[in-house]
């Protein structure tokens, strides 16, 4: 089936979640042995002296990670490559006839050029950080251009561009038909795919560089759900919730970010069987690995009741961490601060490190960490005042600051912390930086003087899906 | 309805800028300075756009003004709690390192009056976060450098006091008029009947301040039932029909 019957065959596929799956788990079937053709390709072209086979190498090359010890010559040359690869296909005359292995080959050009230009930063701060090779840290003095920020958004936007994705998807939403929208380049699918998975490249690039609210921006025009293109390519599914996840982490819509990291994992823990022995599968579990570590800090500060897969999964992998986080206090900092740093995005600086003051190329990892961990600690102590709040419903402030050992006025910053904690933005509708404040938590109360009322709101017996699943079992 | 890159009071220029790649362009700058300028004097706030000026500083290093990006930190602290301070925070260079370790790594962090300044400030957006509101107000009076770094922004202090004002209306009934003086840093109970008649309409009756019922601190008990819909069985009713018995 190829690309546009796909997108073609979509409306008859319905709401069914169930045929939608078995299209999806087809579509993962297809991307293992496509890994497999990949290998033969690289074989075939490596071969080749003609310009029609160099070309084809480039394709090849573009879309193949480079080896992890590979020279600075060598990512610089990888940097070459893409840049003539991308100006042949953004300006030639004229779209470019280009016969691409698959459109899954799209994905993974995008996702290696923004893995490479990642690495890369990193590899530059480090080397000015730690002192490092002398002939590296001049010969990246010499090429403060290479791997700029600048060419980087710039190959990614014009892609966008250039395949007029952004308009294609407004019409879908709007359910008129893309390809009036397509024009001469995006009704190719090799355009279509570049422009679309450039997206979600955007989204990543931005979160990379800390600004969260434009990544989760970028996503205006996509919809978050089964049907978005991006399901069609297991890597880029991954990688879309766990940076959109990510992002709302890191703006505090840590109900939004539950959602996003829910969503995949239980696509994955249901796919489980068709991951093992694909080239891939070593990256997702890593992710898969993470995405629990977010999850588990994200229930930590925002306590909520998990789907039961992925409950039980996270105290499996983080059942120690994941209760010392819920219980709070200054025990858990270092937890949070352990499981942050293993599962946050390898954050860059942009910009070329400062290679005559060590000092000052601080890691932007430790950047990142040190404000979320700002948070962390000034929401510390919810979990205790919740856990005892829930124990009354009257109660006096300077009873209870005698049972936790603090002045009043602590326990009146605690109590205002823990309330303002619990109103929080979360989506409903419309674009996803969208939301509606909302109370998030079951324990409200509020402090007539020193006493303090409590209001507890009970969510009554769910028995929908517990019985939707025994009748699917017996029936 | 909260839509975070929208604001009622951006006009209509830096509007087109935001939504195209001119946010990327250093030519706009300048563009930006003047909005946070304006913000800073007509007491609006528009966080979406400063994040673009910060991201534009971020890729431009040189280009960084360092009193404009102090206003801007300056600015998203009129607005705790909210993530706006760290998402500021977060586009800086990773050198200012908001919140050093320990006094040491302060010291040695201070490489120079930009990145003292941002410490300064980090140190007051955590006292707000924390709702630490007396620090807050004593730690901002005990150095002359706050003064200068919040003398730009028209009506700072009352901004602050306002906010304060709000999280108290949120979680008290009634609160005593002692504590109230010291979160808003009003030093006489005329200061206060004055300030709380004029923007809160609450009064002051003897020494307790009385805020009136409002959706936040009525703190009301309920049960919430589980929202049944049809479409829920669909699978089950196709089946039904699907394997007729």
């Amino acid at each position: 089936m190829s690309y546009d019957d796909r997108v073609n065959a979509r409306p008859s596929l319905n709401d069914e979640s169930d045929v939608e799956e078995e299209a999806l788990v087809n579509d993962y079937r297809e991307q293992v042995n496509f890994e497999d053709g990949l290998s033969d390709l690289d074989r075939t072209t490596s071969l080749g002296g003609s310009q029609a086979q160099d070309l084809q190498a480039q394709l090849a090359a573009a879309a193949t990670p480079l080896e992890y010890q590979a020279t600075l010559e060598t990512k610089f040359a990888s940097y070459d490559n893409y840049c003539s690869l991308f100006h042949y296909i953004l300006n030639s005359e004229g779209p470019v006839d280009l016969e691409v292995p698959s459109y899954y080959w799209a994905w993974d050009v995008i996702d290696e050029f923004i893995y490479q230009f990642e690495s890369f930063c990193r590899y530059r701060n480090r080397v000015a950080r730690t002192g490092g090779s002398v002939e590296e840290a001049q010969l990246l003095r010499e090429n403060p251009n290479t791997w700029g920020c600048y060419s980087v958004l710039n190959v990614l936007y014009s892609l966008i561009q250039r395949s007029q994705i952004n308009e294609q998807l407004a019409a879908i939403k709007r359910g008129d038909d893309p390809v009036a929208f397509a024009g001469e380049y995006g009704s190719r699918p090799l355009y279509k795919m570049l422009g679309y998975f450039s997206i979600i490249g955007l989204l990543r690039v931005h979160c990379l560089l800390g600004d969260f609210s434009l990544a989760i921006k970028t996503l205006d025009d996509i919809e978050m759900n089964k049907k978005a293109m991006f399901a069609r390519v297991m890597a880029a599914h991954f990688t879309t919730y766990y940076y959109v996840g990510f992002s709302y982490m890191m703006m505090r819509r840590y109900a939004d970010a539950i959602r996003m990291f829910s969503h995949i994992l239980v696509y994955v823990s249901r796919t489980k069987n068709f991951q093992k022995g694909g080239n891939s599968y070593d990256a997702i579990a890593k992710k898969n690995d993470q995405m629990y570590a977010l999850i588990a800090i994200c229930v930590a500060l925002h306590p909520t009741r998990l789907d039961d897969t992925i409950h039980s999964a996270v105290r499996e992998k983080y059942g120690e961490q994941f209760h010392r986080m819920q219980q709070g206090g200054p025990e858990a900092l270092p937890v949070f601060e352990e499981l942050f740093r293993s599962a946050c995005p390898k954050f860059i600086s942009p910009t070329p490190p400062d290679f005559d003051n060590p000092a000052l190329n601080v890691d932007p990892v430790d950047h990142h960490t040190a404000i979320f961990m700002d948070e962390v600690k000034n929401t510390l102590f919810n979990p205790t005042i919740r856990s005892y709040l829930k124990l009354y419903t009257t109660m006096d402030l300077k009873k209870l600051a005698g049972f936790l050992e603090v002045e009043p006025e602590q326990l009146r910053s605690w109590l205002l912390v823990n309330k303002q904690r619990s109103r929080q933005i979360r989506w409903v509708e419309g674009g996803l930086l969208e939301g509606e404040a909302v109370i998030s938590n079951d324990l409200d109360y509020a402090l007539e003087d020193d006493l303090i009322h409590v209001s507890e709101t009970k969510a009554g017996r769910r028995l929908v899906d517990w019985y939707l699943r025994n009748l699917a079992r017996v029936y | 309805m909260v839509a975070f890159d929208k604001c009622e009071t951006r006009p209509a220029h830096i509007d087109v800028i935001l939504n195209g790649l001119d946010r990327y362009n250093p030519e706009t700058t300048t563009v930006f300075q003047d909005y946070v300028a304006q913000q800073c004097e007509d007491r609006s706030f528009d966080l979406y756009a400063n994040l673009a000026l910060l991201k534009l500083y971020q890729f431009n290093p040189h280009l960084l003004q360092p009193d404009t990006v102090t206003n801007v930190l300056v600015k998203a602290l009129t607005v705790f709690p909210s993530p706006a301070f760290s998402l500021c925070l977060a586009l800086l260079p990773a050198h200012t390192q908001p919140f050093p370790a320990s006094s040491e790594a302060q010291a040695a962090s201070q490489t120079s009056d930009f990145v003292e300044s941002v410490q300064k400030l980090s140190r007051l957006s955590t006292l707000l976060e924390s709702a630490q509101y007396t620090q807050f107000w004593s730690t901002l009076n005990s150095d002359d450098l706050y003064a200068d770094l919040t003398a730009d922004i028209a009506g700072f202090e009352e901004l602050i006091r306002i906010r304060i004002a709000v999280e108290v209306g949120k979680a008290f009934r009634t609160i005593t008029a002692e504590s109230l003086e010291q979160w808003l840093d009003l030093r006489s109970r005329d200061a206060l009947a004055k300030f709380v008649a004029d923007v809160c309409s609450w009064k002051v009756e003897g020494d307790v301040v009385r805020v009136p019922t409002n959706k936040e601190n009525e703190a009301r008990s309920e049960v919430k039932s589980e929202r049944v819909g049809v479409d829920m069985f669909g699978r089950v009713i196709r089946r039904g029909f699907e394997q007729p018995a």
